[in-house]
């Protein structure tokens, strides 16, 4: 019997076709396969306009000016259309408050323009209806309540002409009154104001003439009223050159760490319970310093120490008129102590102007809570919000919404079916602001455009257009904000006398300043401190101080929807993705809680459940936890990422556990319980120390000094110290023309995370989901870093903060371009590290050279399944593909753009004429960019100077970012 | 068997005949005609007919002339592979083991095709159908018409464009047939057509096949190739001789890298500036 291989043979032999022969036959087969496939490039059609417009060219973007909509503060904001499509938000340099920047949830507002999720029709009783037959039905409605409790509830809207299409919608209804309140409400503060200088006004903070600040729990370099102004304004007095080394002073008391904490020069830890003590503590020093009479401020006692009290008091008595006291405070008697405080001090009319008051916040506490327990009584017979939703956002929103449903009449004018319109009976679907005609006048005297950049995506209408049409007016949003600044705004100002011409150059600038009238001078008036007290109760034996907080991301959770936001990870926590309770170490320690582990936080009948974080710098006994989360169904835009398009391969969709903490917003006590359940938090950074974990070496990555160090020494930094260590092995690379490079400065960047989003929207980076964050598969270019650092007994207490903003450094000795096996990452001749997407292979031996990790791998194509959100994309970037690697590039786009112009126009590059989007965006101006091989430039000046370092300078890569050295304030 | 194993060899050596045939078709003409010395000649050379029709008479593929040949050389492959298999594989698991690594080849052609069209192919060539059979022969070369009266985003955007109808109907609100033709022009009636349903609810533009096509990780600016004086025949071939336009030049990296690279010397002297960069970057960000 032959065996198989000899019967094979023998086979073979017989038919004459030997093993040679077949795989002759076989090749020539599979080339003739391959040669006759159908290689051929896809089909593409162009499809020109019928009738171009005048001024619009294919491939060249038009930039517009408008009105961030992102939130009441409304910041200019410059559009970028490229072809037809708002691509990009950046800030308005001329606008007088925001000076050019622009912030993380400013610029993501451009992806909920993009959101399949959007109302596409008006509806009644979600049916689709036309806007005809709803605007019929529910006037009919209103007209019918005739007599009856109606009310139109809003948020503060800065929006002249909105307003102005309210007067006339109650005007037309009569019966109908306005309810103004804010989700994150400085309602304590107007009313504090009505008190002590008998105007319900906010103060507009003026934080540039400000040489000392101290801040009781007031965020305003994050989310706190206008952070974008504020974040501009504080920098200016947080750079200290060789010539004149002096800057603000900064002082924080606060009981989570903020944003604005970190970048004190002084954090003191607060527990919310302590609050009103510590501002009367401070206040009574401040009295005594400056001979003035106490005020009556009650017993306190705080565990602040009186180091750090003395020192408030001190550097506020000795900046009278250019000091600043603020708090974020809801308690009335901590902000009339405030009041107090600026007054003594004589800030009022210098760096807080209450004659001419801002305008982003008027809501009312009271108003609102009065409204919500009519509504519970069943007094109200209709109501409408307007961009409202205080079903999700305001601590009794469950019981309003039982109410709605016994309503006659419920309207929602929302762009989305969100908690409210699901109880409404009529929704109209409302514009998004970069569909829509309006204005805004955040403070008087400066008023801005809002412009479309787009017609609207869906069958959707803006708010004001709904408004009129219900007064029986039908007008469009155009015809009304232009007759509005006809009669209102151009009288006011003198630059031009002919309207058409002042409309056309309004539309052109976006931003009209003119001089608004102010109001009556008023003092402080004693009377109001009569009755502090203190009014947070008591904790008892096992329970927690609560803290809730606007985050930086979600802000008041109106964008929960925007994957941009929902993964940009908070600045401190450096956790993305879901909100988590706050722990310090020792409460964690004592109650046996690791990070991730599932807590229900109870209060009365209330309870939550969702992870812990455990918080170096939280104060023992309390608690915190964000608010904007847990909104229906915006944790199934989740389950979209990584992608859901695959369907061969097990792709791990993390479940997120978020929740609405709206309702605690007023509790200041709960009880906290362990649960059983992990629930591991997606964290963007996990290592929280500078210390090399191997060597136990500071590595110094983040410089410091005080500013007393930095003024004796002008070298500053140590960045002799600490040198290169020669050429290394390659030839020096040769920079002819330009050489890029960028200035980082630590001391003006915040941590504000702007740049991380302007990045992502510039530069078409994807989201990858919670659970490739937790594999550390996040893709941004840009990310800032956070280090702690202080000694060990003191860290977890109070920590000292800095934040690195930490991107390719565009190394000349780069170590990711030497073990790149198929040359797809070289070096340009202009300094710029390249990586060639379409040459790469998909190794990441570059990303595993990187040592500031920088580099980033496409595990998948990260499709979106929602095509809308593709129309967000820029063309003049490469949508990378799986399996490639990418990363900073300079925004080259930009770069090579002006490069082309000025080659073109025969010129040369101005300084600072190109900008990556990073640096466009930053509110601080932190970032600088340009030709380090012109002596003149911005960046080359900074590259000398006395506070400019290279971050892992010993490595010898010789990055092409330069460090400017962190200063700090602090006293010696 | 030994005459079925000389058939195989035969036709074996066929389909060699067969590849080479279509790889030809699809090749690049090896350089462009450009250097100082062939006497400025603005004009790429015109693919030679050879190159276009291969002595078996295949074409070159185009989507408006058929894919009869794609179905024969599939067709010839897939017999002689089976065949082979079957011939061969005289036991069921070396018969699914060659399957398997086949399938996976075929795999590979079939999902390649998405995203690795442009390795194995360029378009040179590629003379599609158009909705308007609009000449540019008569425009460009017996008008007269500057590229840039039509195209005249070409000077001022990354991306030349395709006029829109406005700028037709400059000259079609009057011009409404060939001259010596009787009654108007089919073709132009598509254009007037077209643009009188500009203000209608429904629109109809007229919707252009794509000629000349760069992948997507590849970024080119006509403006700064206008500006350096490098004329559109350099790259778009001789276009006022064309009926129906055709990719000229293979738009391959090769053939783009070519004229970066020339010197002061090599290059032709109406360009402003010798060469191009050279940094993979500026194509590739």
């Amino acid at each position: 019997m032959p065996s198989l291989k000899e019967k094979k043979i023998e086979t073979a032999l017989k038919s004459g076709l030997t093993r040679s022969d077949f795989l002759k036959t076989m090749g020539v087969g599979l080339a003739a396969l391959g040669g006759a496939c159908d290689w051929r490039w896809p089909h593409a059609k162009a499809v020109p306009e019928i009738n171009r417009p005048e001024g619009v060219t294919p491939g060249v973007a038009r930039w517009q000016a408008s009105t961030c909509g992102g939130c009441s503060a409304s910041c200019g904001a410059l559009v970028k259309i490229r072809d037809g499509r708002p691509i990009k938000l950046e800030g308005l340099k001329s606008h007088p408050l925001s000076q050019g920047g622009l912030c993380a949830r400013g610029q993501a507002t451009l992806l909920d323009l993009y959101d399949s999720g959007r109302l596409s029709e008006p509806l009644i009783d979600g049916k689709k209806v036309s806007w005809a037959d709803w605007d019929k039905a529910v006037s009919a409605k209103i007209k019918g309540l005739h007599g009856k409790q109606v009310r139109l509830v809003t948020q503060t809207l800065p929006n002249p002409s909105l307003n102005a299409a309210i007067a006339e919608f109650l005007g037309a209804y009569p019966s109908v009154k306005h309810v103004v309140y804010d989700p994150i409400s400085s309602s304590s503060i107007l009313d504090a104001h009505q008190k002590t200088h008998g105007r319900r006004v906010l103060p507009h903070y003026q934080f540039s003439k400000a040489k000392a600040i101290v801040g009781f729990d007031a965020d305003f370099l994050g989310t706190w009223i206008s952070p974008v102004e504020f974040s501009a304004d504080w920098a200016k007095g947080r750079a200290p050159t060789s010539g004149s080394p002096k800057m603000s002073r900064h002082i924080h008391f606060e009981p989570r760490v903020s944003l604005t904490g970190s970048n004190a020069d002084l954090r003191v830890q607060v527990k919310p319970s302590e609050e009103y003590s510590t501002v009367a503590s401070v206040a009574i020093r401040l009295a005594r310093i400056l001979g003035v009479a106490v005020p009556r401020v009650g017993e306190v006692s705080t565990t602040a120490s009186p180091e750090s009290l003395d020192d408030a008091a001190q550097i506020l008595a000795q900046h009278k008129k250019e000091s600043l006291v603020v708090s974020g405070s809801s308690d009335l008697s901590v902000q009339i102590l405030v009041n107090w405080m600026n007054s003594v001090l004589g800030n009022y009319g210098n760096t807080l102007d209450i004659q001419k008051p801002a305008q982003v916040r008027s809501g009312s506490e009271t108003a609102m809570d009065g409204f919500v327990r009519e509504a519970v009584s069943g007094r109200i017979a209709g109501v409408i919000f307007v961009e409202a939703n205080p079903v999700y956002d305001h601590p009794l929103g469950e019981e309003l919404a039982k109410a709605l449903s016994k309503m006659e009449l419920t309207v929602s004018l929302s762009n989305r079916l969100d908690e409210t319109a699901a109880h409404a009976a009529f929704v109209a679907a409302d514009s998004h602001p970069l569909e829509s005609w309006g204005d805004a006048e955040p403070v008087p005297g400066v008023i801005t455009i809002i412009q479309p950049a787009i017609r609207p995506l869906f069958n959707s209408r803006p708010a004001l257009e709904t408004l009129t049409a219900l007064a029986g007016k039908t007008q469009n949003a155009y015809d009304f904000v232009r007759a509005y600044w006809k009669s209102h705004v151009f009288p006011k100002q003198k630059a031009s006398h002919n309207f058409d011409h002042f409309w056309d150059g309004s539309l052109e600038s976006g931003v009209v300043s003119y001089e608004a009238p102010s109001l009556a001078r008023s003092s402080f008036s004693s009377a109001a401190l009569a009755g502090l007290k203190n009014l947070r109760p008591k904790v008892k034996e096992g329970e927690f101080e609560f803290v809730s907080y606007a985050p930086i991301n979600l802000y008041d959770g109106h964008q929960a929807f925007n994957p941009w936001l929902e993964e940009l990870p908070d600045p401190v926590t450096r956790v993305s993705w879901e909100n988590y309770v706050q722990f310090s170490p020792a409460d964690a320690k004592r109650l046996g809680i690791t990070e991730g582990r599932m807590v229900r936080v109870t209060s009365g009948k209330k309870s939550f459940e969702i992870p812990a974080q455990i918080q170096l710098g939280m104060p023992e006994g309390v608690v915190a936890a964000a608010l904007g989360y847990g909104r229906i169904t915006a944790d199934d835009i989740a389950a979209n990422y990584p992608i859901t398009k695959i369907k061969f391969f097990p792709v791990e969709i993390a479940k997120l556990h978020t929740a609405n903490v709206y309702p605690f917003l007023n509790s200041s006590v709960v009880s906290v319980s362990a649960g059983t359940e992990m629930h591991p938090l997606a964290k963007i950074q996990r290592y929280d120390f500078q210390k090399d974990p191997y060597l136990q070496q500071n590595r110094h990555v983040v410089r410091e000094e005080t500013l007393e160090e930095y003024a004796k020494n002008a070298a500053g930094g140590g960045s002799s110290s600490n040198s290169s260590s020669g050429d290394g092995l390659w030839d020096k690379h040769e920079y002819p023309g330009h050489k890029w490079a960028m200035s980082v400065d630590l001391n003006r960047c915040s941590g504000c995370a702007a740049c991380v989003i302007a990045c992502q929207a510039e530069n078409n980076i994807p989201t990858v989901g919670k659970s490739e964050v937790r594999k550390s598969r996040d893709m941004y270019w840009i990310r800032i870093d956070r280090y702690y650092s202080g000694s060990e007994t003191e860290a977890p207490i109070n920590p000292t903060v800095a934040f690195q903003p930490m991107t390719c450094q565009q190394c000349d000795n780069a170590p990711c371009e030497t073990v790149c096996p198929v040359a797809a990452t070289t070096h340009s001749s202009e300094g710029i590290n390249m990586q060639t997407y379409n040459r790469c292979v998909g190794t990441r031996y570059c990303e595993n050279n990187c040592p500031y990790k920088v580099r980033r791998f496409n595990w998948f194509d990260y499709d979106r399944d929602d095509a809308v959100q593709d129309l967000v994309l820029n063309p003049d970037v490469t949508v990378r593909q799986r399996g490639v690697m990418e990363k900073c590039n300079f925004c080259y786009q930009r770069i090579r753009d002006v490069e082309i112009s000025s080659q073109i126009e025969n010129r040369k590059i101005h300084d600072g004429e190109i900008q990556p989007a990073c640096v466009q965006s930053c509110p601080t101006q932190a970032l600088s960019f340009g030709d380090i091989n012109n002596s003149n430039s911005q960046v080359a000046s900074k590259a000398i100077s006395s506070r400019a370092y290279r971050a892992l300078e010993d490595l010898g890569v010789k990055p092409s970012i330069y460090y400017q050295t962190k200063v700090r304030n602090v006293k010696s | 068997m030994k005459v079925l194993g000389k058939i195989f060899k035969l036709t074996g050596l066929l389909s060699v005949v067969l590849a080479v045939c279509l790889s030809k078709a699809q090749a690049a003409p090896k350089k462009p005609a450009l250097n100082a010395s062939s006497s400025q000649s603005l004009e790429l050379s015109q693919p030679a007919p050879a190159a276009m029709n291969s002595p078996v008479g295949f074409k070159v593929k185009t989507p408006d002339e058929g894919t009869k040949i794609s179905w024969l050389g599939m067709g010839i492959a897939f017999f002689l592979i089976i065949g082979g298999i079957l011939f061969w594989a005289n036991d069921i698991q070396s018969f699914a083991g060659i399957l398997f690594v086949l399938g996976l080849f075929a795999g590979f052609l079939a999902l390649g095709q998405r995203h690795y069209y442009h390795y194995f192919a360029n378009n040179q060539g590629y003379a599609p159908q158009q909705p308007i059979s609009y000449p540019h022969v008569l425009h460009a070369g017996k008008l007269k018409i500057a590229c840039l009266y039509c195209h005249y985003n070409a000077e001022k955007s990354d991306v030349a464009s395709i006029p829109s109808v406005n700028v037709c109907m400059n000259c079609h609100s009057l011009v409404r047939s060939a001259t010596g033709d009787s009654g108007p022009n089919p073709e132009i009636s598509k254009l007037v057509k077209a643009w009188e349903s500009r203000d209608s609810a429904a629109p109809s533009p007229v919707v252009w096949e794509r000629v000349n096509k760069l992948p997507s990780f590849v970024r080119f600016s006509h403006r700064i190739h206008v500006a350096n004086g490098i004329a559109c025949q350099e790259c778009h071939g001789p276009i006022q001789t064309m009926t129906r336009v055709r990719q000229a030049a293979p738009l391959s990296m090769g053939w783009c890298i070519n004229c970066h690279r020339l010197t002061k010397k090599e290059a032709p002297a109406h360009w402003k500036h010798a060469g191009g960069p050279l940094d993979c970057i500026v194509c590739h960000h």
